[in-house]
């Protein structure tokens, strides 16, 4: 920082007082720390999860460029470090959103009917492993899989009995879709659904999540597809729901499960943004104006252990992102310069050893992101080394959310760890950290390319043999695994929700829809669809329509495979 | 001098969770261990490779629900192939109670999450002799 711009800013210390400050670290670091604190402190041994340097004692000294104004400002003003909206949670509470996904569609129907019930006021859908990967309940590949970790969704008919008797007008639905190629068709599902049911455009609420990383990078499969085309997909369903439903989420750039395959918290939302960059440049380029989708561009970040770093990650993200729609897209609509995100907490984290510990651990992670200024929270359940949630966890986990907003008056002001010396270091380092990690992928010629040739593979692979030697050679501690062992308390008998039966109500009813539909009209939206592939349109009017004539997700999907091909998954060897 | 030990891992079917499987593979790799990780596959492929490979024992990683019946079949199908040397390991999200039906099955051992990696890499040069 020069010293003339310094003197225009709104430094929260005076020179003279930091001098002051700065005389008084010394002296109390030479007389009243021991020698060892000193040869402790010296030696730099403590780091956050991310490597940012921790201090015995954080002071102004540390924070002595920062301007509040600028640097730090108000809440739902930029740059938005202090949250997205000015009165935040007292305003609008974040969401209480739970996972539901189990079984075939008509379980789902009677979990996201009893979490409403007991005080959620928002959905997760996820979905089985085939649905996720895009195949039919019957096709060969989903063998073993229908059901499990998910919902089992094949045609518009199982959306249908997913949202039995609920208003779709009145509930948000993040449809957790992992991948473009199915967020191109399973959200037009949920739209065809809304629509038969008289539903209007403008009521529809919700997210999809709709990242082409997810695809390629974080999860793998035995077939994918090539990253262009996947991120092709990831624009053209941008571009059509931010053109037709205008309250509907169209992207959650997936910094969650980045973190969770392997990243620190910095690659977490450095990866995520440089996805935005490209996805806003693609769609600029495509004619679109920044504010026309800008606004509906969400994020979901994971919220692991290190307390103060991830609340300081959630603040600096919100700059980081203000900074590039404003400074750099030019962005008109304030909106379009909010990062609003969902979090999670961290999967990763939990033990199946003594699994109970696992609420606590969820708890201390569900206040961080509250503290952190979350739109919407899913505190993960202590069964989550074992299976998807089973119903009593969902609830303890639902509960922790509600503790957290009812009794402890953490949602009563906006982001109350303002000021904190340590907490606005943590930010102002967690922002040049992050900008730095997003200018090195549009270095490398954006994160398509590093994709392709294989970089955040390889990236992601070496953190986390980093990651596991530290928790093998007792470095970083887990409670009840590598320290604190106790052979009684080992693991538990949970419970675990099994739907055999799945496979074969989902194939009785894809075996019914084939009947029920007209072939000839199946034919022709499939003809469509595949003549469209090799055509710069979008492709989403084509699988709405289709999807509309009870076309079925697995088609849809393996006309995909058939007409872009596949890609290898780096790594393999 | 003997060869190394020959491991061959998969992530089972649609699984798309590689965090622990690549790890595992790369620390049985330090371990002086000859590891091929093929990636996302199905019990006709892994068997496949199996028998192009010819290893001492499969790896079958799966966090995805399907080790009762993909991985079962796995074993059932490199017996039938004539592979009853190979030891089946398996690890990831695997409820404790479906264990037994496991190792009834055929599967040599089990390892869940937060399994030390040497309890792994002990574990595999135990059923590998050496």
């Amino acid at each position: 920082m020069s010293q003339e711009s310094s003197e225009n800013k709104a430094c929260i210390f005076s020179q003279e007082q930091l001098q002051v400050i700065r005389q008084g670290y010394e002296d109390w670091f030479n007389s009243v720390l021991t020698e060892g604190d000193r040869r402790d402190e010296i030696s730099g041994k403590y780091l956050t999860h991310s490597g940012i340097p921790i201090k015995l004692l954080h002071t102004p000294a540390d924070v002595a460029h920062v301007d509040y104004t600028q640097d730090v400002g108000f809440p739902g003003r930029p740059p938005y470090v202090r949250g997205v909206y000015p009165n935040m949670y007292r305003g609008r509470p974040f969401t209480l959103r739970q996972l539901a996904g189990l079984g075939a569609p008509e379980d789902c129907n009677l979990r996201v009917k009893y979490l409403l019930s007991h005080g959620a006021t928002g959905v997760n859908i996820l979905f089985d492993l085939p649905t996720i990967r895009g195949y039919n309940s019957d096709d060969p590949e989903a063998e073993g899989n229908v059901g499990h970790c998910g919902a089992a969704v094949d045609s518009i008919w199982d959306i249908d009995a997913f949202f039995k008797d609920i208003d779709l007008g009145q509930i948000s639905a993040s449809i957790v879709t992992h991948l473009p190629s199915t967020s191109i068709v399973i959200p037009g599902m949920y739209f065809t659904v809304a629509a038969q049911r008289g539903v209007p455009r403008d009521k529809i609420a919700g997210t999809c999540q709709n990242d082409f990383i997810m695809e390629t990078c974080v999860g793998s499969g035995p077939e994918i597809l090539p990253p262009e085309v996947s991120f092709r997909l990831q624009c053209d369903v941008v571009e059509h729901i931010c053109k037709h439903y205008p309250r509907f989420n169209p992207i959650s750039f997936n910094g969650y499960n980045l973190r969770e395959a392997g990243t620190d918290a910095v690659a977490e939302v450095g990866i995520a943004i440089a996805n935005a960059v490209q996805t806003a440049e693609e769609l600029l380029r495509r004619g679109m104006d920044v504010d026309a989708f800008a606004p509906r561009m969400s994020f979901f970040w994971d919220l692991h252990n290190d307390f103060f770093e991830e609340i300081a990650k959630c603040r600096a993200s919100r700059k980081v992102w203000y900074r590039i729609m404003h400074d750099r897209f030019g962005a008109k609509n304030p909106k379009s310069c909010l990062m609003r995100f969902h979090i999670q907490t961290a999967g990763v984290s939990l033990t199946a050893t003594e699994p109970l510990n696992n609420v606590a651990r969820s708890a201390i992670q569900g206040l961080a992101a509250t503290l952190g200024g979350c739109q919407s929270l899913h505190i993960d359940s202590y069964d989550e080394a074992y299976s998807a949630p089973t119903e009593d966890a969902a609830l303890v986990s639902l509960r922790t959310q509600q503790i957290i907003q009812s009794e402890t008056g953490v949602i009563n002001t906006a982001d109350p760890l303002a000021g904190s010396y340590y907490v606005e270091y943590l930010t102002d380092q967690m922002v040049q950290r992050i900008d730095d990690y997003v200018k090195k992928i549009e270095e490398m010629g954006g994160l398509v390319r590093a994709v392709e040739n294989g970089w955040l593979h390889r990236e992601i692979a070496g953190y986390n043999l980093k990651y596991q030697k530290k928790i093998e050679n007792g470095e970083m501690k887990v409670v009840g695994v590598n320290v604190f062992r106790s052979e009684e308390g080992k693991s538990r008998d949970i419970e675990v929700y099994e739907y055999p039966e799945t496979y074969s109500r989902q194939k009785a009813k894809l075996d019914r829809l084939r009947k029920a539909r007209d072939e000839q009209k199946v034919k022709e939206c499939m003809q469509v669809l595949r003549d469209k592939c090799h055509t710069d349109e979008n492709l989403y009017p084509y699988t709405m329509e289709a999807v509309g004539h009870l076309v079925t997700l697995g088609e849809i999907e393996a006309l995909f495979r058939e007409e872009f091909g596949l890609w290898t998954f780096p790594l393999i060897s | 001098m003997s060869r190394p030990i020959k491991v061959v891992m998969a992530k089972l079917g649609l699984d798309i969770h590689w965090r622990g499987v690549y790890l595992v593979s790369q620390f049985l790799r330090d371990a002086g261990m000859d590891v091929v990780y093929i990636g996302n596959k199905f019990p006709e492929q892994i068997v496949e490779a199996a028998m192009q490979e010819d290893p001492d024992v499969v790896g079958l990683s799966t966090l995805g629900g399907n080790h009762l019946t993909l991985g079962l079949k796995t074993v059932t199908l490199l017996r039938e192939a004539g592979m009853d040397r190979v030891k089946v390991f398996m690890g990831g999200v695997i409820p404790p109670k479906h264990i037994p039906q496991l190792l009834d099955g055929g599967v040599h051992k089990v390892y869940g999450p937060d399994t030390p990696m040497e309890t792994i890499i002990r574990g595999i040069n135990e059923a590998a002799g050496q």
